[in-house]
């Protein structure tokens, strides 16, 4: 496990608590998980992810990712309509692992409220809460 | 690891001996449940026994059962599809199933870190006994050469993990003869008995596994009755 300080925090996202992201690209939100997460889960060896035009709230469990011997579930940052999945996690999920702001991202989602991107936190704001659990 | 520093965890230690592995599996998710919503205050270790069962992974296939359905019925052994990490594997009496329900979030202890404690908890068990097991960092467990002696997964529900790990004291080792085990070819299972050529006892493999738990994951275990467990979640259900 890395130290925070090693870790890479995208700026132009927004993040939960429980450690997925939310990138905005127009009217769609992109979500996958932060550094943080995919360090401390471990090489990843498959990604279970929802289908197109399934609906979820926010906080919903959406797919899992299994890293060694450890199934973890995933969570909607936002609620919304399922756009589109990252098909390449199917060949590739240590994608989640080498690039978690970009090829490896998971899910884009159509937002049914855009207020709940806005109340995420920001880089810093996440930053503490990770400084917090590492006391 | 870390977590030097923190307090250990508190803990309710339940030890019901032989549990169907349905019924474990049941209370296992109510524990997560409770635990997520507030209603149960501490961590539960559970360390029991299951009669005979083949259980399933999340990605876990049939492929890797090498024998038919009609064979295990009349042997009265079931197959269930489970949420935990992992292929395929088999529990049955002699083996001990350990199952810690915990919180990790807001807690140091990374799920790789955690992995490694489950294995150090049997590598140090398997030591007390005299035998000498080994971690595959390409294959997680516990081996005695390429023979599994402990197998791991574990599911991670809300930042609280479940499932566990099992350990092979003195059970019958044919079944692991009629899978793959954890997926994987051309290995086998073993057990305390088998490596050391003499009978084991298993209250005495019960106790060096709780010790261990105790130290590798700092918890503080209070010894708690199946039955007082379920009424602390039965509370719960008559809110709903």
């Amino acid at each position: 496990m890395k130290e925070i300080s090693e870790l890479q925090f995208a700026e132009d996202v927004r993040y939960a608590e429980d450690h997925e992201w939310v990138r905005m690209e127009g009217d769609t939100a992109v979500v996958g998980i932060s550094d943080y997460a995919q360090d401390q889960l471990g090489d990843i060896v498959f990604v279970e992810l929802p289908a197109e035009g399934d609906t979820f709230a926010q906080k919903d469990e959406f797919g899992t990712v299994e890293s060694v011997k450890a199934v973890s579930e995933l969570y909607m940052p936002i609620g919304g309509e399922i756009l589109a999945v990252n098909e390449n996690l199917e060949e590739h999920p240590e994608l989640v692992n080498s690039a978690p702001y970009t090829d490896g991202w998971l899910i884009k989602v159509k937002p049914s409220d855009p207020a709940q991107y806005e109340a995420l936190m920001d880089r810093d704001t996440y930053l503490e809460m990770l400084k917090g659990l590492q006391e | 690891m870390a977590a030097v520093a923190k307090p250990p965890r508190q803990c309710l230690f339940v030890t019901p001996g032989c549990l169907e592995y349905r019924r474990a599996l049941a209370l296992q998710r109510r524990i997560v449940d409770a635990r997520w919503h507030g209603q149960l205050d501490r961590d539960v270790l559970l360390l029991l026994e299951h009669p005979a069962v083949f259980t399933l992974g999340r990605r876990g296939g049939r492929d890797n059962l090498g024998v038919s359905r009609d064979f295990l019925d009349q042997r009265g052994i079931a197959v269930v599809h489970v949420e935990r990490g992992g292929d395929i594997t088999y529990h049955g009496p002699g083996q001990i199933v350990g199952y810690p329900i915990i919180t990790l979030r807001g807690s140091p202890l990374s799920v790789t870190d955690y992995v490694t404690a489950l294995e150090e908890i049997m590598i140090r068990t398997a030591a007390d006994f005299g035998v000498a097991a080994a971690r595959d960092p390409r294959n997680r467990g516990v081996w005695v050469e390429n023979c599994k002696l402990g197998s791991i997964g574990i599911s991670i529900r809300r930042g609280i993990s479940f499932h566990g790990f099992a350990f092979n004291v003195n059970t019958d080792l044919a079944p692991f003869g009629w899978i793959n085990p954890c997926g994987l070819r051309g290995v086998g299972a073993t057990s305390l008995e088998r490596e050391l050529g003499a009978p084991v006892c298993l209250e005495a493999a019960f106790d060096a596994v709780s010790v261990h738990l105790r130290q590798v994951l700092r918890m503080e275990l209070a010894p708690t009755g199946i039955r007082e467990l379920e009424e602390r979640l039965q509370d719960r259900h008559d809110h709903l």
